[in-house]
């Protein structure tokens, strides 16, 4: 092989590169599919936003410039929505992480025949749709004939039967019990991935150096997880931002507002008084919001 | 004579014409009438209004009914965004507060046009007023549902009480509600909607009447009020006793009261047959069980109720109003119907004064039936109902929740709904 077939076979690569405007109309199909279902929307919500839109009333909306978004700011609605959401939010993703986190450790080493059957037991609240969790619970925290009540009862630990969804100060921590149920497998799958992906030269080396269990943990391990328990959390955190089916098929955002989210708020708005407007704008906070969150994500996916 | 290939395909290709174009025309003569219904979507009621739907097909054979099924608490948003978008069905089955709310769109098509003189004289007084917006009726009343205190005559026994007298006053009831509380701990002494939805309003409201408080509406007496705090504070006396369930949907209450565990229930005129169907109780059983009675009356006085009945509403887009007033008008009157539906499976009553035939009236003749009749029609108010009031009802039950589950001071949570409500 002469190194004129090198040339020749370096020519079309480098007449590739030069052909990126071609490349780029590529794009365009996607580009196209991606304004409609994405863009527009958002672009939609914007100018909603800014109007005064009821669903219900078929004159022309009024055009009232910023209007929605100062009611917005002295809507104390609003604001024990944000409040709950972000409690809902990161508490659900930091407990669920750290249990999840705990599971996968404590099952590390775990071997032989048990250990399938021990990670399926795990895993299955994952797979079960999670309106199916939200009336699993709801009947559970039933104040007369739940099975939480009568259990907690008959062990002698409460009195009385104890109104778990009922209660404005208890329902928000039943709600994400609920949760917490349903998400903590996703974080002990991934994370136990990632366990198994630390090198065995690493850990025979802590070993050789006589590092104890919680060192292994702590200056070995966790290090390690860094990354993936930071993206799986942004991803839990944008998912749970918007859960609405939990919510709503156990308290509709209820008692009083003590567990209405963002998402309950606006259902509420756009869906039951069809102020279209209003909700619209409360979206577009919403929206903000989580690109905050999905910027960091992406962050964090390069630094990763 | 023989026919060549050619000639026999050009035969069969006009043979083929002419049937499709006679088919089309068959086609086109036969009318579909769209009916969006939550009747279809319950299995209660599913049968009752398929045989309906087939008996009106039969007899009028150039109509067919497409029944769209939607659940009761999503059709008012779907025909709302139906309404918006241009493609409402002919006729929807609808109830309280939404019909007010989907005539506000002004999509209605007004009925006064259609109902003969005959009719008009047979439909029970004021069937038709509440209906009537803007000196339009755009609803006609299919059934009558009225709401009543039922008790449970056993469970009334058993807690010392004469099941015979059943209380008459707020505070009558308040002591047969903790008689039954301290002999029988395991049943829910009373049975009310107390979750936060526009219907939770509507039931709530008759109670609220009770102790005088309006909280909104022309006739309101703000939220902000003492008539408003009793209720409350009463609310949450009587749930920190123990003497209510909390968050429970009136349906959810209805199969524990069939099973005996549910003392007084706040409901309709249907708990009748929606109990027996749940418990296969005989008539005979459930008369000597169960009684229905007026509200208590309170500081006002008087007794309250609410219209829960359900109505049909005509899109003014129908392309086909007048095979859709027939469908309403068979819905609403005819004996078969009002027999084989309103009567059996919806346990309500008709709004019209007669069947026109001897043995549905004769079934309209029980014990329920007559008390809701005779004491508890004459004690329905009107309620404050459109656009504003489904509004209104996030705010108020979002308050009344607060009230029963919370330890916020009764005076904030009055202040804070009136604030929402003047929001």
């Amino acid at each position: 092989m002469t190194a004129s077939d090198f040339m020749t076979t370096a020519t079309p690569a480098r007449r590739n590169a030069e052909r990126k405007p071609w490349l780029d109309w590529m794009v365009v199909p996607t580009l196209v599919v991606l304004a409609v279902v994405v863009g527009y929307p958002i672009v939609y919500t914007l100018l909603l936003s800014t109007q005064d839109y009821n669903l219900l009333d078929f004159t022309p909306a009024n055009f009232v410039g910023l209007d929605n978004y100062q009611t917005l700011f002295n809507d104390s609605i609003f604001w024990t929505s944000l409040r709950n959401t972000a409690v809902y939010s990161f508490g659900s993703v930091g407990i669920s992480a750290f249990v999840g986190l705990a599971l996968a450790l404590l099952c590390e080493n775990i071997g032989g025949r048990h250990s399938r059957l021990v990670r399926s037991l795990l895993l299955m609240p994952w797979a079960v749709p999670f309106v199916v969790v939200a009336f699993l619970f709801r009947y559970m925290y039933l104040q007369n004939g739940g099975i939480i009540n009568a259990v907690l009862l008959w062990a002698g630990i409460i009195g009385e039967p104890v109104p778990w969804l009922n209660s404005a100060s208890l329902a928000m921590p039943a709600v994400m019990v609920a949760n917490i149920w349903a998400m903590t497998p996703f974080f002990f799958l991934l994370l136990s991935a990632a366990l198994s992906g630390i090198p065995n030269e690493v850990i025979e080396a802590a070993r050789v150096d006589r590092a104890r269990t919680w060192s292994m943990i702590f200056f070995i391990k966790l290090p390690f997880l860094r990354n993936p328990l930071l993206i799986s959390s942004l991803l839990m955190l944008i998912a749970n931002f918007n859960d609405f089916a939990k919510i709503w098929a156990m308290t509709q955002g209820g008692p009083g507002y003590s567990t209405s989210t963002l998402v309950i708020y606006v259902y509420r708005l756009a869906f039951e008084s069809f102020e279209f407007g209003y909700a619209s704008a409360i979206g577009v906070i919403w929206l903000l919001l989580l690109l905050v969150f999905a910027v960091t994500y992406l962050r964090a996916l390069r630094m990763g | 004579m023989a026919l060549s290939r050619t000639n026999w395909l050009a035969l069969i290709g006009a043979v083929s014409s002419v049937a499709m174009l006679a088919g089309g025309a068959v086609g086109q003569d036969k009318i579909t009438l769209t009916f969006a219904n939550w009747a279809s979507a319950e299995g209660t009621t599913r049968p009752g209004i398929e045989k309906v739907i087939v008996d009106f097909e039969a007899a009028n054979p150039d109509i067919d009914i497409v029944s769209e099924s939607i659940s009761f608490s999503e059709i008012a948003r779907q025909l709302v965004l139906r309404a918006r978008s241009g493609n409402p069905p002919d006729v929807a089955q609808i109830s309280g507060n939404d019909t007010i709310l989907l005539a506000s769109t002004g999509t209605l098509e007004p009925l006064d046009g259609y109902i003969s003189d005959t009719l008009k004289a047979n439909i029970k007084p004021g069937a038709l007023s509440t209906l009537t917006v803007d000196g339009k009726l755009i609803a006609f009343p299919w059934n009558q549902s009225p709401a009543g205190l039922w008790y449970n005559k056993k469970i009334m026994e058993t807690a010392g009480l004469d099941p015979n007298n059943p209380p008459q006053t707020i505070d009558e009831l308040t002591v047969a509600l903790e008689a039954i509380h301290a002999s029988q701990p395991d049943v829910i002494p009373l049975g009310i909607d107390t979750t936060n939805r526009a219907f939770a309003l509507t039931s709530n409201w008759p109670w609220m009447q009770t102790f005088g408080a309006i909280p909104v509406g022309a006739d309101a007496n703000d939220a902000d009020s003492p008539e408003m705090k009793a209720y409350l504070t009463w609310l949450r006396d009587l749930a920190q006793k123990g003497l209510i369930d909390p968050g429970r949907k009136i349906g959810e209450f209805r199969p524990l009261a069939a099973q005996g565990n549910v003392a007084f229930h706040w409901d309709q005129v249907l708990l009748q047959g929606v109990m027996q169907g749940a418990n296969g109780m005989s008539d005979e059983d459930f008369y000597n069980t169960w009684g229905v009675t007026t509200l208590p009356v309170g500081s006002e006085g008087k007794p309250h109720s609410f219209e829960g009945g359900h109505q049909l509403i005509m899109f003014g887009s129908s392309a086909q109003k007048e095979a859709a007033w027939s469908f309403i008008e068979y819905l609403a009157t005819n004996a078969a119907a009002i027999n084989d539906y309103t009567v059996s499976v919806n346990s309500s009553l008709p709004s019209i004064v007669s069947t026109g035939d001897a043995a549905v009236d004769a079934k309209l003749d029980t014990p329920i039936f007559n008390a809701f009749s005779t004491e508890i029609i004459p004690t329905l108010s009107a309620q404050p109902y459109g656009p504003d009031f489904a509004a209104a009802s996030t705010a108020i039950m979002a308050g009344v929740q607060e009230a029963i589950t919370g330890t916020q001071p009764i005076d904030e949570i009055a202040a804070n709904i009136q604030q929402q409500l003047d929001k």
